[in-house]
């Protein structure tokens, strides 16, 4: 299977003052198309740090990152438009646009990228579908609860098909029932033939999910199983 | 998508709330002042004008000559540097103008014993020596010529009025330049709140992928859009102040400096303001995208 993600021999060392502190040590991954991968580990393990990378929000101090065929470290700024055009994207927090609907939030997306007007009605209805949120199209984000939040923003990251999706502990602020209502939608993402990167501090979900888990400890890939 | 981006600057233009109307007023202020004083400044540069082409030297001749030498007269005085047209007025000529300028008084004339008035010579001078130190050498030209008289005439009240259309024009584009840095840094803090207020969007526009026109066009357009309202009530208020004033002024200015109207700005000069609006308040939005 070809590498979605490519990941060699990466470091990423931050600076505090004239102290260095390594947030990734010589990190090495390839995840292929279609995996569904659990990133797990400690709080500083390196987890959010890595998914930065792959979004390139950030570069490595050292080593080489592909994803979606980009070699992160030669992107011109047009280019690092067009890998994030291929990412879905979502955090512990929902990061919704507080004045707008939940449609609003999830249409923004289509609307800055320059879809076509009439694309978008469908493929927002579309994406709130898939995550169960249809009928609360018309409401705003401080009338969601935080499940639901959660579910507009997933439907916000996958509504452009983005073919990759990381996930930076989308369930970080939900309570069990809620937890498991976005890990079905992650997994209905993921049946729907999008790699789904998905990083949580807690082992005990990704056991439950039983999918490929890489854990790291101290910025170094210390287990890789499933 | 141009849609999107205008319906993103007039959201943000509401978020900026007072502080956009306080960059719009400034606009329209500075707009206003400039366009006031440069609908002065335009008016006045007719009268300058009409009045400059109305410019006559006349010289009085010591005695009037015969018709032969009248005409070799003109001949040699037209090629006097600084002469456009000769006009020879004799002594006959020059009663009957008297009389004309006279009318109902004319009677008076037919008791004088003689016709007391010089033969003379009307010169229009060349645009060039339509200033006041062209005016003086042609002066003194005419004044060399051995049939002169006396010469007289001067441009120096139409150049004292050029002076104070001059003078207009830099208050007013002092005014308006002092007023337009005030708006322009005004509309560059509306951005910058626009900027802190819609921080979220940008993140999200990054994340998705948007282009960076994409994210900094709003902030451009907004500031344009701050500009172009400006631009369009100070118009408004010119053209509304211009309608009921002119009317009430025209009498007076008609005998003051002959201009029988005042004339508004022409569409080109319209443009021009509304184009300077759009560009003082686009380059407050450009200055405060730098931090976008």
């Amino acid at each position: 299977m070809p590498a979605m993600i490519e990941v060699v021999r990466v470091w990423k060392v931050y600076s505090v003052g004239p102290v260095k502190v390594p947030a990734l040590s010589d990190v090495c991954l390839r995840i292929t198309k279609g995996e569904f991968v659990v990133l797990t580990g400690p709080s500083g393990a390196g987890k959010t740090t890595l998914l930065r990378l792959l979004y390139r929000d950030d570069l490595p101090t050292e080593g080489d990152i592909q994803v979606l065929g980009y070699d992160l470290g030669r992107l011109r700024q047009g280019e690092v438009a067009a890998l994030r055009r291929s990412i879905g994207v979502v955090f512990q927090d929902a990061k919704l646009l507080p004045v707008r609907t939940v449609y609003e939030n999830v249409a923004f997306v289509l609307r800055v990228l320059g879809t076509p007007r009439r694309e978008i009605t469908q493929r927002v209805f579309d994406a709130l579908r898939v995550v169960g949120l249809s009928s609360r199209a018309q409401a705003y984000p401080a009338q969601l609860s935080q499940g639901e939040a959660q579910r507009a923003s997933l439907a916000r990251a996958i509504v452009r098909k983005p073919p990759l999706l990381l996930a930076d502990e989308p369930t970080g602020n939900l309570d069990q029932a809620m937890e498991a209502e976005i890990l079905d939608v992650l997994r209905d993402i993921w049946a729907g033939g999008t790699t789904v990167v998905l990083a949580t501090h807690r082992a005990d979900l990704a056991r439950m999910l039983r999918r490929r888990t890489i854990t790291l400890g101290s910025g170094r890939v210390v287990k890789d199983e499933g | 998508m141009l849609g999107f981006l205008i319906g993103e600057a007039v959201r943000d233009l509401r978020r900026a709330g007072r502080v956009a109307v306080s960059a719009v007023v400034l606009i329209t202020l500075s707009l206003a002042a400039l366009g006031g004083f440069w609908l002065l400044s335009l008016n006045l540069e007719r009268a300058v004008a009409r009045w400059r082409e109305r410019v006559r030297v006349i010289v009085y001749l010591k005695r009037e000559p015969a018709p032969s030498e009248a005409k070799a007269l003109v001949e040699r005085v037209r090629e006097v540097p600084g002469v456009a047209g000769v006009l020879y007025i004799s002594k006959t000529d020059a009663l009957v103008s008297l009389k004309q300028l006279l009318g109902k008084d004319a009677s008076v004339v037919a008791q004088l014993p003689a016709n007391p008035l010089p033969a003379s010579l009307e010169v229009t001078p060349a645009a060039a020596a339509a200033t006041p130190e062209g005016a003086r050498a042609l002066l003194e030209r005419l004044s060399a010529l051995p049939e002169a008289d006396e010469v007289a005439g001067s441009v120096d009240w139409v150049e004292r009025l050029s002076q104070w259309q001059r003078l207009l024009t830099t208050i007013g584009l002092g005014i308006g330049v002092v007023l337009a840095v005030a708006a322009l840094l005004t509309v560059t803090t509306a951005t910058t709140l626009i900027l802190h207020a819609r921080r979220q969007e940008t993140e999200i526009m990054r994340l998705v992928g948007a282009s960076e026109m994409t994210i900094r066009l709003p902030l451009l357009l907004q500031g344009m859009l701050q500009g172009l309202t400006g631009a369009v009530i100070a118009l408004a208020a010119l053209v509304a102040t211009h309608s009921v004033v002119a009317p009430r002024l025209e009498p007076l200015v008609n005998i003051t400096l002959d201009l029988p109207q005042l004339a508004f700005l022409s569409p080109i000069n319209v443009l021009a303001l509304v184009l300077a609006g759009a560009l003082l308040g686009g380059l407050g939005g450009w200055l405060a995208r730098a931090k976008a």
